[in-house]
């Protein structure tokens, strides 16, 4: 089967037919819940539709389609890889939902449904070809991911969390409509393709400029860089688990697709076709990286909760990814891309088991894990590996994704070039994935090394089988991904040609 | 022909770990065997790799071998895995693995008692063992890099190993824990510096292939001061992995893992990584003298700070740690002076002082090579004796010596060769090091600076033998303490057979100075191409024989090792010198500061972990508190009575928001200032 065959079938929808097929899946899921009442049919139902659509995408991904709905979306190599990301996550965190005690039994329907639409949310993000389908996409992951969060609902740290969720998250919402206004008034378009050709000509403005940095900070709230990263260590700690690998690895993803694809696009396409200097803009984006990368590190060495250190953490994987925001190359862009995709198997993978040791009763505190060696020694020994990665050691996935990011602050265009102006910020990353190391080995020393608190039960732990096969999933991509890279590696690099090629 | 198999040496105890990892329990002693077999199946195809190679043309060709496969490529370069074989890096591989090869034999006796935890312990031995011929067989330095890391991990692992519970009672274990972070994070630090030397160079030439980037056309290509940054960043890695100063720390409470595992990583593996990665990348360091200057500083340096804290210690263990930490940096002196002779002598264009700094070149791997013997030999020397009576400490030991004859005299062995007593294997690399510094030395404007390490080296030589004979004579000699009145007498055949193997070496190994060693690890500096190692012309027997025995300098030295063994006979053995009189019973300052190592830990613990940690908590304090006590104070005051009611969420949501708002007023605000400072509105 390759890529004619589909566009055959499905004739001019082609560009969003894994889009489309997902939407089926989310109109799918309520109505079998309610006739059937089995969590595991309806999981079933949602895995089908979203593999289905992962595997249509993948077809078109790897025979190079491209093509536009209605001049609304586009398919290319970016869009297309970017959802396959979107799909992964979505697909992950269905999978372990079944079986997760922190998960709505009432509601599962409408939890399949909701899932599945925020994701597909983040596909239109990907795909749309203009601002207005960009917010319209955000919207509807974060008004689904608003109902999720509170679907925890024996808990009430749930309510909590999705009560500032939904203030904060609408704060975002105002900011980034206000700033779209402002720029299609200062540039007088949406388009995204033609952004860049309108500032090269217009200049910066005072409008633009409002807009610019109302639009960053709406949108950083998605990515949760510092200073918008407050509301990420509570709703995440609050969230049922799956839904905080959707926020963690989907939605914060989202946010780093849109300044890819609007603010990178844009000051390139401007530096290049008219010459503007973007240098301030680029500052702008390396102090946003430097302070979420070092504050994130840093606050996570003082917590005690396992799901807020990760958390905090997240910001600082965001802080790493967000260097290319900076450099604003070809090279960067390929690394941040194959780091969002490791990130989503080392951070997910994280979640995932604690998620699974919340199931069998083991709380999120880090002293919770103590001896977990003992009791569970592959979950543990899984753990280690994912911290590890995260913190960057060789060979695992973590490294190799960082290596190519961090050089990329270093050279231009590849090494042997001229050596770029953000080598201070490559640095500050080196270290700061030192240090982050320290908190990691606090974990990993917790479950090797202490021994549990009295009275703590001992024995095997057996976790849900969904929640191990998703483990085993990620347990395989870390490692792939470190000792063989071009597997991803590749397709990003044609993903970066596809968005910034045009100026290249 | 066999050296095409290279790939086999690091890739065969890799899956020994794999193996015994899985189905560790299902074999017999845990794998144990396994491993063993493993690693001496290393050691052979590593020997028929070496006489492969330098019976070769390609030995005499261009002076090594290098084959590489495209792992992936970044921005139109590729980042190969492959090997490179040269002299330095068939040394590493052979004695890493012959040496591995006994310690793990070794195991056999001295973990016998595990049980299951055997199982645990052979596969992460095996792994190490992985990182470390790994690294000695990288093409270049990215793959070098992860076989670096691997081999922190095992460390991490394997120095931690009685952190669950350790024969000696809770304390040891939480003791083992703390020491295993310890190592980890540390040499961590280390690393940082590696990763960022490591890209500069990427940078800057293009390839981290070795044959590309110690190729001298394209060395002089680059700006010589970026080489420098990229060479002292490197040598940060070194200092963490072998604990120089002043990341030293860890490595004496390393000890907290079990013996075979110091032995491990003192003699054949981890620290002489350090020392390898500098001997590899010497010819970038050899572009900049003031670089080899501070390598032979810091050498020296940690050379003669380490000894002092052997000198008073009563841990039998540490005391060995200390020693490592010390020849070491002999080892950094020595390739340090050694490469600061070659840079003059390029620059000078003076054949002769290039010529003196290819001896400090092959002293230093020699004595790389010498240590890894005698060093695994005193370990595990004192295993036997730790496994006999059951303690560390060297006070409840004493007169063992009847008790233990073959543990006893292989130690003698040990100690002799480390003290550079005359014709034992360290002797001859110990006194070339001291003679290339006093070399280095003779050299303007900045040979005083190596007068003085030059000096400190000499007095090193004199505490060395000192601590060495203290050690020996206050646990084989004199009454027969608490424990040693009870101890179990000789060690198992499978503990004393590798001690009689390595005494052999530690006693012999030096002879091959006489026999060719020289021209084989020569470092040969080209003009316009690769720097290699090896090809160079053999001196004669007559020669190094010469050399050291007409400088007065040697007798000297003899004189102080001499000089310092009476001493510790008399102090320790005779007891008619009491030690109390130089240390008033313990009382003096110096005494005090030394046996608590100068106050590092303290200095370490303060510095890193309480600052470190109190950041932390600062930072997240300010985070969550000061910013929502100043916002809430703010908004006390200006929303007053709407306060009760947006506080149902404990009050944190609208402090957020107003974080927010500040956030991005601070953003616009810094956006203005970088507009007007680059231009633009």
């Amino acid at each position: 089967m390759d890529a004619s065959m589909i566009s055959d079938l499905f004739g001019e929808v082609t560009p969003i037919i894994p889009a489309v097929i997902m939407i089926v899946g989310a109109l799918l899921t309520p109505a079998l819940y309610y006739g059937l009442k089995r969590r595991d049919v309806v999981t079933a139902a949602a895995m089908v539709v979203i593999i289905a659509s992962m595997v249509v995408n993948a077809i078109l991904l790897s025979d190079d389609y491209a093509g536009t709905y209605s001049g609304i979306f586009e398919y290319n190599a970016f869009s297309g890889l970017m959802m396959l990301l979107f799909q992964i996550v979505a697909s992950l965190t269905l999978f372990v939902s079944v079986s997760s005690t922190e998960t709505t039994i009432l509601h599962y329907g409408a939890f399949n449904s909701l899932m599945i639409i925020s994701a597909v949310g983040m596909m239109f993000v990907a795909m749309s070809t203009d601002l207005v389908g960009i917010f319209v996409g955000v919207e509807a992951v974060s008004i689904s991911s608003y109902a999720l969060v509170t679907m925890k609902r024996a808990d009430p740290r749930a309510a909590e969390a999705g009560v500032k969720y939904v203030i904060i998250g609408g704060m975002s919402t105002a900011l980034t409509i206000y700033g779209i206004s402002m720029i299609y008034g200062a540039l007088g378009t949406l388009e995204i393709s033609e952004l860049a050709a309108r500032l090269g000509s217009e200049g910066y403005t005072w409008t633009f400029v409002i807009g610019l940095i109302t639009m960053v900070a709406g949108y950083g709230f998605k990515i949760a860089a510092v200073p918008f990263h407050m509301w990420a260590p509570d709703v995440y700690e609050g969230a049922s688990t799956p839904v905080s690998i959707l926020l963690a690895a989907g939605s914060k993803k989202m946010g780093l697709v849109v300044f890819f694809k609007v603010f990178m696009v844009m000051f390139v396409g401007a530096k290049v076709v008219s010459g503007l200097d973007i240098e301030a803009v680029q500052y702008i984006f390396a102090i946003l990286a430097a302070f979420s990368m070092t504050v994130g590190n840093i606050v996570a060495i003082a917590q005690s909760n396992i799901k807020r250190m990760l958390a905090y953490s997240s910001i600082a994987q965001a802080g790493y990814i967000l260097i290319a925001m900076a450099v604003m190359t070809d090279y960067a862009l390929t690394g941040a891309m194959f780091h969002m995709f490791t990130h989503v198997f080392m951070k997910g993978g994280a979640f995932l088991i604690v998620g699974a040791l919340v199931c069998v009763g083991i709380g999120e505190k880090i002293t919770d894990y103590n001896g977990l060696a003992k009791r569970a020694p592959f979950l543990a020994f899984a753990m280690l590996v994912f911290l590890f990665s995260l913190a960057g050691i060789p060979p695992l996935a973590g490294f190799t994704s960082k290596f190519v990011l961090f050089s990329g602050a270093i050279f231009d265009e590849g090494p042997g070039g001229v050596m770029t102006q953000w080598i201070w910020l490559a640095f500050i990353a080196i270290l700061n994935s030192a240090i982050s190391l320290y908190y990691y080995v606090r974990v990993v020393k917790a479950m090797f090394i202490e021994k549990p608190v009295k009275g703590a039960p001992a024995g095997s732990i057996r976790i849900p089988r969904t929640f191990m096969a998703a483990i085993v999933v990620c347990l395989v991509m870390v490692v792939v991904l470190g000792i063989y890279p071009d597997l991803i590696l590749g397709p990003c690099k044609d993903a970066a040609d596809a968005l910034l090629g045009a100026y290249l | 022909m066999f050296v095409e198999y290279t790939w086999l040496v690091p890739l065969i105890p890799a899956l020994c770990f794999a193996i015994v990892g899985f189905f560790g329990r299902r074999t017999p002693a845990c794998g144990g065997y396994i491993a063993i077999v493993g690693a001496a199946a290393s050691f052979v195809i590593a020997c028929l790799v070496s006489y492969d190679f330098w019976t070769s043309d390609a030995y005499a060709g261009p002076g090594y071998v290098e084959e590489h496969i495209k792992w992936f490529s970044l921005g139109g370069h590729d980042v190969n895995i492959g090997y490179y074989v040269d002299s330095l890096s068939c040394l590493m591989m052979l004695f890493a693995s012959f040496i591995s090869t006994l310690i793990f034999i070794y195991s056999l006796g001295y973990m016998g008692d595990q049980g299951d935890k055997r199982r645990r312990y052979f596969a992460e031995v095996a792994l190490f063992l992985t990182g470390m011929l790994g690294l000695a067989a990288s093409s270049n330095m990215v793959e070098m890099f992860i076989f670096w890391e691997i081999m922190g991990l095992c460390s991490y692992l394997l120095i931690g190993f009685w952190g669950f519970d350790h024969p000696g009672g809770e304390d040891m274990a939480d003791n083992a824990a703390s020491a295993a972070k310890k190592a980890f994070l540390v040499t961590r630090a280390g690393d940082v510096c590696l990763m960022g030397g490591m890209f500069i160079l990427y940078q800057a030439m293009g390839s981290l292939d070795y044959s590309v980037i110690f190729n001298q056309a394209n060395l002089s290509a680059v700006d010589g001061d970026t080489l420098a940054l990229a060479s002292l960043l490197i040598f940060g890695g070194a200092i963490g992995k072998s604990a120089q100063f002043p990341l030293m720390d860890w490595l004496p409470d390393a000890m907290a893992g079990p013996t075979t595992v110091s032995a491990l990583i003192h003699a054949a593996t981890m620290v002489k990584a350090g020392v390898y990665l500098v001997a590899r990348c010497l010819p970038l360091f050899c572009q900049n003298e003031e670089v080899l200057l501070f390598v032979a500083v810091i050498g020296g340096f940690t050379a003669f700070f380490a000894a002092t804290m052997a000198m008073n210690n009563m841990n039998i263990k540490k005391v060995l740690a200390y020693s490592t930490l010390s020849q070491l940096g002999y080892m950094f002196l020595s390739l340090g002076a050694g490469g600061y002779l070659i840079c003059l002598g390029i620059k000078d264009g003076n054949a002769e002082l290039v010529a003196a700094g290819a001896v400090g070149y092959i002293a230093g791997c020699l004595h790389m090579a010498n240590h890894a013997f005698f060093k695994a030999l005193l370990f595990l020397c004192s295993g036997s004796v730790i496994h006999s009576c059951g303690t560390e400490d060297m006070r409840l030991m004493g007169g063992l010596g009847k008790k233990m004859p073959i543990t006893s005299i292989t130690m003698l062995i040990g100690c002799l060769s480390i003290a550079g007593f005359p014709f034992f294997s360290g002797f001859w690399s110990k006194d070339l090091v001291i003679e290339t510094v006093f070399e280095a030395g003779e050299t303007d404007p900045l040979g005083w600076v190596f007068m003085i390490v030059w000096f400190l080296a000499i007095v090193t030589a004199f505490m060395t033998a000192f601590y060495m004979f203290r050690l020996w004579f206050m646990t084989f000699r004199g009454e027969a303490g608490p424990n040693a009145e009870h101890a179990h007498g000789e060690s198992p055949k499978s503990m004393t057979m590798p001690l009689m193997i390595l005494s052999v070496f530690a006693f012999g190994f030096g002879f091959v100075l006489l026999t060719g060693f020289d021209g084989l690890l020569e470092l040969v500096p080209s003009a316009t191409g690769l720097w290699t190692v090896g090809n160079g012309a053999a001196e004669g027997v007559g020669h190094y024989m010469g050399e050291l025995f007409t400088n007065p300098y040697t007798y000297l030295t003899i004189a102080l090792v001499l000089l310092a063994i009476g001493l510790a006979y008399l102090m320790y053995c005779k007891r008619s010198v009491s030690p109390g009189i130089v240390s008033k019973d313990g009382k003096s300052w110096l005494y005090r500061a030394v046996a608590n190592r100068w106050y590092m830990p303290e200095i370490y613990d303060q510095v890193s972990w309480k600052l470190g940690y109190g950041v932390a908590r600062g930072v997240d304090f300010f985070d969550r508190d000061i910013i929502d006590g100043t916002v809430n104070g703010l908004s006390n005051a200006v929303v007053g009575g709407g306060e009760s009611v947006s506080k149902m969420q404990d009050g944190n949501v609208h402090t957020y928001s107003t974080v927010v708002v500040a956030g991005i007023i601070l953003l616009f605000a810094a956006s203005l200032v970088l507009f007007f400072v680059f231009g633009g509105i």
